[in-house]
């Protein structure tokens, strides 16, 4: 026990873990695990909230971990660990957060040109790009459902108007993705050229191109119907 | 006199110790750093699947949470044994450090035994995108945990064989800063990978 005297310790005092600091650490450790994973198992709050949350509790447990168990910011000053942490979090910050935000708007640079305005012009709500119409809605009209059920589409024909919206409900397991045309030739439809449609999430399109349109879903062509979209009197 | 020659050595000492904790410091930033891209790339190819089943199909809740306790107990459990190496109790050094080394061999196996029904069940590597990214963020992890249990497994024999001394003492410092890095990596990964999945 006397081998090593006090001053010749690693660390100044303060910056040295008590026990009590562990055990407060520890404890606080195991209730930010719990809680966010019984939010999500038992689907409490779902959607962008429940992401909120366990992305702040992720960040609180990073906090009690750097100062209960870390003790980070309590060595000797000035603190050069505590500013070289600070710098390296704005880096993960820019590098993570301009990936993802990169990445997401990339599609608009892989279609055709006229595609992409479309598609933009959707997305945003644009509903005319130098005194050409963009096919756009500015306000959307009725919503109409086909539900996907066994591979099976219904209803098979849906009848509506420019500017309606059309929504894909999945009730199998598996994912249907959802291409327009007639197989084994697909097209895009206003700027969509796949709707990937999960169990639970439906996809909702606007009805912005005029005609008879076909779909299909690409991993079993028979699940397929179509849609008529005619002018709508008295709107645009 | 002979006493200001030793309080010397000793600031002397504590001054290098100081530097040498920093370095260490630094490297873990940079590796916080790599884990960042390694997170950035799962977070934007995590969908690409290619038909294939997602996260939520895949992933086993109760198992991930089971890593997570093992972990965090692990890192507590590491915390507790510096305390007594700070103190100079080598008998409740080897005891704390043990069960941290067993805590980790637990948590690798049951990664590895996560890893091993995937690829049996033919989710490997090379089949999308998202698994790629999934085991190589979790792999890098992986092997970070086989280094940290290796250099466990050296100082604790050095302890055994040469009882706590300074330099001893300094290494057991460093492994626990590098152990409760690793908690938080795992932290996130069990938020981003594991319960992210089920959103």
């Amino acid at each position: 026990m006397s081998e090593l005297p006090d001053n010749t310790l690693m660390q100044p005092k303060a910056e040295r873990g008590t026990l009590a600091s562990y055990v407060i650490g520890f404890i606080l450790s195991l209730v930010f695990t719990a809680i966010p994973y019984y939010l999500v198992v038992n689907k409490v709050v779902t959607g962008n909230v429940l992401l909120t949350v366990i992305l702040t509790f992720a960040v609180l447990q990073m906090a009690v971990q750097i100062f209960f168990f870390l003790h980070l910011g309590r060595g000797p000053k000035p603190l050069y660990n505590v500013a070289f942490f600070v710098s390296t979090v704005g880096i993960i910050l820019v590098v993570v957060l301009g990936s993802i935000f990169i990445m997401d708007h990339l599609n608009y640079n892989m279609m055709a040109p006229k595609a992409t305005t479309t598609k933009l012009a959707q997305d945003e709500g644009i509903s005319q790009v130098g005194g050409e119409k963009t096919g756009a809605c500015a306000d959307i009209g009725v919503n109409y459902q086909v539900i996907i059920r066994n591979g099976q589409v219904s209803p098979l024909r849906t009848e509506a108007h420019l500017c309606d919206s059309l929504s894909f409900i999945n009730q199998d397991s598996a994912v249907h993705e959802i291409v327009f045309g007639t197989y084994p030739k697909s097209s895009n439809y206003g700027g969509e050229t796949m709707l990937k449609v999960r169990s639970g999430h439906p996809k909702t399109i606007t009805l912005n191109e005029l005609g008879t349109h076909s779909y299909y879903d690409h991993l079993h062509p028979a699940t397929a119907g179509y849609f008529i979209v005619t002018k709508n009197v008295g709107a645009y | 006199m002979a006493e200001s020659v030793a309080t010397s050595e000793l600031k002397h000492e504590a001054e290098a110790n100081d530097r040498v904790m920093f370095g260490f410091w630094v490297y873990l930033m940079t590796d916080l750093l790599m884990f960042a891209v390694l997170f950035a790339v799962y977070a934007v190819l995590h969908g690409n699947t290619v038909g294939g089943p997602t996260g939520s199909q895949l992933f086993s809740q109760p198992q991930a949470l089971a890593e997570t306790l093992i972990l965090l107990t692990s890192s507590f459990t590491c915390g507790v044994g510096m305390i007594a190496a700070r103190r100079g109790n080598k008998n409740q050094v080897l005891a704390w450090f043990t069960l941290t080394l067993l805590l980790g061999v637990a948590f690798l196996s049951l990664e590895l035994l996560e890893f091993g029904e995937l690829i049996h069940e033919g989710y490997t590597p090379s089949s999308n995108a998202f698994l790629s990214s999934f085991f190589v963020l979790v792999g890098t992890h992986g092997l970070h945990i086989i280094s940290g249990l290796f250099w466990m497994f050296v100082t604790l024999l050095f302890v055994v064989m040469r009882g706590l001394n300074r330099q001893l003492v300094r290494k057991l410092a460093l492994l626990s800063l590098f152990w409760h890095f690793l908690d938080i990596v795992w932290i996130f990964i069990f938020t981003i990978v594991y319960l992210m999945a089920y959103v």
